[in-house]
């Protein structure tokens, strides 16, 4: 994987170096001469180094855990994952907690009163929202929400958190992170809200179906009992797997919204690394990414074995 | 073999009962016109093709039809122990939810998918206690009782998830589960269908020692005409959606009266000797969205007649038996066929 990145990332057009004496040129209309001296002192970075002896170095220091740092600005690549990360661990993991949940419980409801006036008006809506991009919901927000009808205050929402707020365990702090995490959220609500709706009501659908489900209302239970073990709980198993792959996505998965909203994660990191052709940053970032997937793939068996006693290895309760 | 008492009470009642599924083509009118009379501690068999019915009437009874399903029209009255009768059409939805499993349980096909997977077998049982206002300590001891009866290892079933559980088991487990509520009528849809047949045997032992112990009702659906001679008194045979013939089990089977039952006896495996050639029904049951004028099995019926393919034969009953109803035109030829193919035996 580190390997693979490696290279990928080396095979873009350019390096960090032309990119850096390009800017330089443009905006400040030095000559070539002038331009490549000055990006040469402002960092230490060799384009021309074989790849190898590049690649040996990188995998080195990895394994003794340190990811390098930063071609541009020199900070070790560490310390910028962790003051980022957090940011988007909190809006986006914030985001599909709240879409997963909320996505379960209306796709359960739309096919336990399938054909109705909800059912019709949810597909609907949900089909729509399925289908929409993220930085189109985005930009409607801005242009529409934010610039015309002046209903959200932009400029104040933009960013992490208020600058010179003091972070801190507190009330006030704790909404103003919500305040400013409230765009990135609700945008990342909005567009994956439909796929779970969908995929649960279809999945519900079919359970509805089974016959220990005509048993159960046969033995007279309670609606509520119905919904919860037998419907609900048998239905969700199929959107395990979906939710892990989708935790998996969170740190990868806001480049655009991050950059549109200018929120301080890791997407919009990500952005700006690639925009410069940060090589170290890059690598950190990816490594990072496919981490958290191999970990969320773990997550969803554990959370499967306990949801589902089928798949429960050995016999742990024999009482 | 089992013989009702004389005129015991009747607990259920059902008259006229139609019953339509909404398709594509139209209506279609899975049951047409079923009336009978469940007595207490009888067991009614209900036998037929696939898709004549049987099962369902048993839907229909405990109200349960999926959501295309509707029930036309008739009564089915049920009656109590105390004496009150209930009409179950007229219940409400809270009502119906205390009816079902208190008075009248089911034991469904496919007992693999009859058990909600993902809890243990205890959970369903104290699911079904709460839901009729049993405690849990009463719902255990009677859970625990119920398993020993139909002879499994009661603390270990009570314990297991459904997946740990044989398909025998699992019925069983289902049998027990159905009777936990001290119902007075037990609806059985092809119990043992999905088992081996030695699993098979012991699960209609249980059930016939069951019966007599707890004195129950039971209306038995099956199309193993050798399991419903086993463990029924009543017969009632099906086709395209009516009752055309019903009466004792003894009856029926010795001296059958409608061809549609005659050519089920035929079709049925003896064990006789010389005689391995089994006869099959020719044909396939009719299309119930626009069925045939008259008799609706005169298509498929080798003593047909004009009369068989204008007018619906009437119900009537057997001379020698007042139990025993049937509805042909042509009783007399049928019940001497049956009797000259007994006498070959």
């Amino acid at each position: 994987m580190t390997t693979f990145t490696f290279i990928l990332i080396r095979q873009m057009p350019g390096n960090p170096f032309s990119i850096k004496v390009e800017q330089l040129m443009r905006e400040q209309n030095l000559t070539v001469e002038e331009a490549t001296n000055r990006a040469g002192a402002l960092f230490d970075f060799d384009p021309n180094r074989p790849l190898l002896e590049q690649y040996t170095e990188y995998m080195g220091k990895l394994l003794r855990g340190d990811l390098g740092k930063s071609i541009i600005s020199s900070e070790p690549v560490m310390n910028m994952l962790l003051r980022f990360l957090p940011w988007t661990l909190f809006s986006v993991g914030l985001g599909l907690l709240i879409s997963f949940g909320l996505g379960i419980l209306i796709g359960m409801l739309m096919a336990y009163w399938r054909g109705s006036l909800f059912d019709n008006v949810m597909t609907a809506f949900a089909s729509v929202m399925y289908g929409i991009p993220d930085y189109v919901i985005a930009l409607l927000l801005i242009i529409v929400a934010g610039v015309q009808l002046r209903i959200l205050p932009f400029a104040q929402m933009l960013g992490g958190s208020t600058p010179g707020i003091e972070p801190g365990f507190r009330l006030d702090y704790i909404l103003d992170l919500l305040f400013h995490a409230f765009l990135p959220v609700f945008t990342y609500v909005i567009t994956s809200l439909g796929g779970w709706m969908l995929t649960m009501k279809s999945s519900t659908m079919s359970t509805l179906g089974e016959d220990y489900i005509t048993v159960a209302r046969a033995r007279g239970l309670s609606q509520r009992r119905l919904l919860t073990a037998y419907i609900g709980r048998n239905a969700m198993l199929p959107l395990v797997t979906r939710l892990a792959i989708s935790v998996g996505f969170i740190v990868g998965g806001a480049v655009i919204i991050e950059t549109l909203y200018q929120y301080p994660g890791l997407g919009r990191n990500l952005a700006t690394a690639i925009l410069v052709r940060d090589y170290t940053v890059m690598q950190g970032i990816f490594l990072v990414i496919a981490i958290s997937v191999v970990f969320s793939n773990i997550l969803a068996d554990l959370l499967f074995g306990l949801l589902d006693p089928r798949v429960r290895l050995g016999k742990e309760d024999a009482s | 073999m089992t013989v009702t008492p004389a005129a015991p009470e009747v607990v259920l009642s059902v008259r006229n009962l139609c019953i339509s599924y909404l398709t594509r083509r139209g209506r279609l009118r899975a049951v047409n016109k079923v009336s009978f009379d469940l007595h207490a501690g009888e067991t009614l068999a209900l036998i037929g093709e696939s898709g004549c019915g049987k099962s369902t009437i048993n839907l229909g009874l405990i109200r349960l039809l999926p959501p295309t399903g509707t029930i036309d029209s008739g009564e089915i009255v049920y009656r109590r122990r105390d004496g009150q009768t209930v009409d179950v059409r007229g219940l409400t939805t809270g009502q119906l939810r205390q009816f079902l499993w208190r008075e009248c349980s089911m034991v469904f096909q496919g007992a693999l998918n009859s058990l909600n997977p993902v809890i243990k077998i205890s959970s369903m049982i104290y699911d079904t206690a709460a839901a009729h206002g049993m405690d849990k300590k009463e719902a255990r001891d009677r859970a625990l009782d119920l398993f020993q009866k139909v002879r499994l290892d009661p603390r270990r079933v009570f314990n297991a998830y459904p997946h740990e559980l044989s398909g025998g088991m699992r019925q069983r487990t289902l049998l027990a589960t159905a009777l936990l509520l001290r119902p007075q009528v037990v609806l059985m849809d092809e119990p043992t269908t999905a088992v081996d047949i030695l699993t098979q045997r012991s699960i209609i032992d249980v059930l016939k020692r069951l019966r007599e112990e707890l004195n129950f009702s039971v209306i038995f659906i099956s199309h193993d005409l050798a399991v419903a001679a086993e463990i029924a008194d009543t017969v009632a045979t099906m086709y395209a959606g009516e009752i055309i013939e019903m009466g004792p089990v003894a009856e029926v089977f010795y001296r059958p009266r409608h061809a549609y039952t005659l050519g089920l006896l035929e079709a049925a495996p003896r064990l006789s000797v010389g005689r391995e050639e089994l006869h099959s029904i020719p044909g396939s049951p009719p299309d119930l969205v626009e069925p045939p004028p008259g008799c609706r099995f005169h298509l498929r019926c080798r003593f047909a007649t004009d009369e068989c393919r204008t007018t619906p034969p009437p119900l009537t009953t057997a001379p020698e038996d007042e139990r025993h109803t049937v509805a042909c035109y042509h009783t007399a030829t049928i019940l001497k066929t049956r009797q000259e193919e007994l006498a070959r035996d």
